[in-house]
Formats: C-alpha cells, structure tokens, sequence
C-alpha cells in the first residue's frame, strides 16, 4: 500500500493508503505503485489520479512538487479539486477566453505565459469534471 | 487629596475601562478562532515544504544554487521583523522589537550594517526612534495574500543577489497555543540545511538542480505567507491575554476604590455625628 498525502496551501486534501498513483511530471506522466523507488519531480498543470480498492479518484492540479520516498508519496501542490468540486462552466468559460486571447497574442508577449497556463488548467479542470460521470 | 466625589468618578471611569477592554477580549478571541483555522490551513503544506527543501537541498554544492551558497563573508545582514499595526497586545511587538534591536547591538562590531525589514507600524516605530536602519517597512497590511508574499519573496531574494547584504533573518512570533507565543529568530537566506535532515539518493526529473531553482522561490514564499499567518494569530492571541489582565486588574481596583470609597463615606458620618454630639454637649453645659 501506499500512503499518499495531497496538500495543498489551503488544505490536506488526501490522506489515505492507496494502491497507485498516477500525476504528470515535468517529463510526463508517470505511475507510483508500491516499492517505487525514491523519486523527485516538478508536476505540471494537469490530472492527478488514484486508486483505492479499485476506485479511481480524479483531481486536477495547477502544478506543484512530488516526492517518494519509502511508499510515502507526497504531493505538495498550488491547488487540487476533485470532479465535485469544479465549476465546469466556469473553466469552460475561462478556457474560451483564453483560447481567444492566445490567438491574437503574439508568443514574446509578457502575459502569453499566463494564458497558456490559465488554458492549461481549464483544460485539466474539465477534463477531470467529465470524470464524475 | 480625593474627595468622596473623585473617587466615584473614578470608580465610573475604570468600570467604563472594563467594558472596552472586556469587549475587546471578546473581539480578539474571536478573530484568534479566524487565524486559527487560517494557520491550520498553511501550517501542514509550510511544514512539508521545509522538510522536503531541506531534503532536497541537503549534499547539494554550495555553489549550485545563489540561494544555498553561504558568503564567506557576512558583513551587511538584514533582519526580516514581523509585527502588527495596532498595539494593546501586551509584550507582543515589543519582544519582535526588541529582539531585532538587541542583535543589532550585540553585533555591533561583528557586522557593518544590519539593516530591518519591518512589518507592523508598532515595530517601525519603535526601531525608529532607536535610529535603526530600517531598508522597508510595510503597514496596513489588509490581508495576507499570495500577491504580498510573492512582492515580499521577490525583494528579500532581489536584495541578498543584489549583495545588498550577505545574510537574512526572518524573526516573527511562533503561535504555540492560545496563552504561549515566542519569539522566532532564525537564518532564512541563504538556506541552511537542517542537520537532521537525511541526504535522499531520488532519481530526478528533471535533474536536481532545476527541481531545486523551482522549489527555493516557493519555500522561501511559502515560508515568509507562514510566518505572517504565525505572527497574526500571535498577535490575536497576546491581544487576547493582554486584556484577560487588563479586564481583571479594573475588577480589582474598583473593588479597592469602592472599599477607599465606603471607608471614606463612614469617615464622614462619623466625624459629622461627633461634632453634633460635642456641640450638644457644649450647649448643655451652659
């Protein structure tokens, strides 16, 4: 089993034993089943997922750091909802304005970075809401 | 000396005293419950990220990182206080303060500048009238936000890269329950491996280091957004205590003045009936 801690600065968002983990890493994704060795990494905007007892949780995460080490994974992320938690609507519309802002930047433009990631997390946060059903 | 009439007044004032600094208790602990859960939030994520930087950060060389290497010679130092706006909280501004201005004078000789970094009018003003070299002051601090900490974290890295000075303290207040608080004065930049800490051989990716150049700036912003949230709660809960006292104390002395007050109040009578008596009795002689 592993023993998987999700916090973020708001609040501990998961605490619990589970069977694997799945997040994306600055290289992509990768999987932590139990004996995993110690391991390191930036996570990138994206999906975080687990499971437990054949269960699988989805949340979405705007980046953050990971790290194994003796089966005791820590996931120290900037925010993490579950399916439940998000405001589809919302991050659709935020996805659209800045799909629509994106496309009349220019790349060098100082606020081209924080649309793209403002885009990242739309699509991660719907991509995990379209999980609930 | 007081007349009967003083004393009542007085008696009135104290009572009215009371009710303000009652009134205020009552205020503080509730807005000690607010920081409460607010410090609750930060506190398990802070901790983490102080564990896992230093975990990450322990073997590595000295030169990899600005923000690691300690300067062989530290002759400007920054002292990064926090404080509060407002005062009625007992010691609680007054000990950050003094803790500040006692290292700045043990360490007179040893340094060639030690410049402040201040939060909270109370602190400002006291090292200001001491003629301390005070680099930023920040008041009226509305809320503690990810934008504050962010400009903050900025500065202070902006400040040691720049040479400015070669080593930063951060001193707050560390909030051990309602009735204990104390004084924290540590290293902050460059970071320090904590020696407890166990060198962990993780396998990286990306290399270490670019993990470690992502992970600083958000341990030392997430350290300094804790240390405010710290230092608030502290303030809330001196506050708290501070007028417990201050509310006690009138009790007792309105039940001295009213004792002085009674005792005076007899005095009277009884030096009135004596001369009426003596008066009688002069009369009946003649």
């Amino acid at each position: 089993m592993l023993n998987l801690e999700i916090i973020t600065p708001e609040k501990t968002v998961v605490k619990d034993e589970v069977d694997l983990v799945e997040a994306t890493g600055a290289d992509g994704e990768f999987g932590i089943m139990p004996g995993h060795t110690q391991f390191l990494t930036t996570l990138r905007i994206g999906e975080i997922r687990y499971k437990k007892n054949g269960e699988t949780t989805y949340l979405a995460s705007s980046g953050g750091f990971a790290e194994v080490v003796d089966d005791k994974v820590t996931l120290l992320v900037d925010t993490s909802e579950t399916a439940k938690e998000i405001d589809v609507e919302r991050a659709k519309k935020a996805m659209e304005r800045a799909e629509s802002l994106l496309k009349t930047m220019s790349y060098d433009h100082t606020e081209y970075l924080l649309y793209e990631m403002a885009l990242l997390r739309a699509i991660a946060r719907i991509g995990v809401a379209s999980k609930k059903l | 000396m007081a007349t009967l009439r003083d004393i009542k007044r007085k008696i009135g004032s104290v009572n009215s005293t009371q009710t303000i600094t009652r009134t205020m208790k009552m205020v503080s602990a509730s807005k000690l419950r607010r920081a409460q859960t607010e410090l609750e939030k930060i506190k398990e994520y802070a901790l983490k990220m102080e564990a896992l930087t230093g975990r990450v950060v322990k073997n590595m060389p000295e030169d990899a990182h600005p923000l690691l290497a300690a300067r062989e010679e530290a002759k400007k130092v920054l002292i990064v206080s926090i404080g509060s706006d407002r005062g009625l909280c007992g010691g609680f501004n007054a000990n950050v303060a003094l803790t500040a201005e006692n290292f700045a004078r043990q360490n007179r000789d040893t340094y060639e500048r030690v410049g402040m970094y201040v939060f909270g009018r109370k602190i400002r003003d006291y090292l200001g009238k001491r003629k301390a070299d005070i680099v930023k002051d920040w008041v009226d601090i509305k809320k503690v936000d990810q934008e504050l900490v962010d400009t903050v974290a900025e500065e202070l890295i902006g400040l040691y890269l720049s040479g400015e000075f070669d080593k930063i303290y951060l001193s707050y207040t560390y909030f051990a329950s309602a009735v204990r608080q104390e004084v924290v004065f540590e290293e902050f930049i460059p970071i320090k491996t904590p020696e407890e800490a166990e060198y962990v051989d993780y396998i990286c990716e990306p290399e270490r280091i670019q993990i470690v150049e992502s992970l600083i700036p958000r341990y030392i912003s997430t350290k300094i957004y804790y240390s405010l949230i710290e230092s608030q709660t502290s303030e809330h809960a001196a506050r708290m205590s501070a007028m417990e006292n201050a509310t006690n104390n009138c009790g007792e002395m309105v039940r001295y003045l009213t004792l002085v007050y009674n005792k005076r109040r007899q005095e009277g009578i009884t030096n009135e009936m004596l001369d009426i008596v003596g008066g009688a009795e002069a009369l009946r002689g003649t």
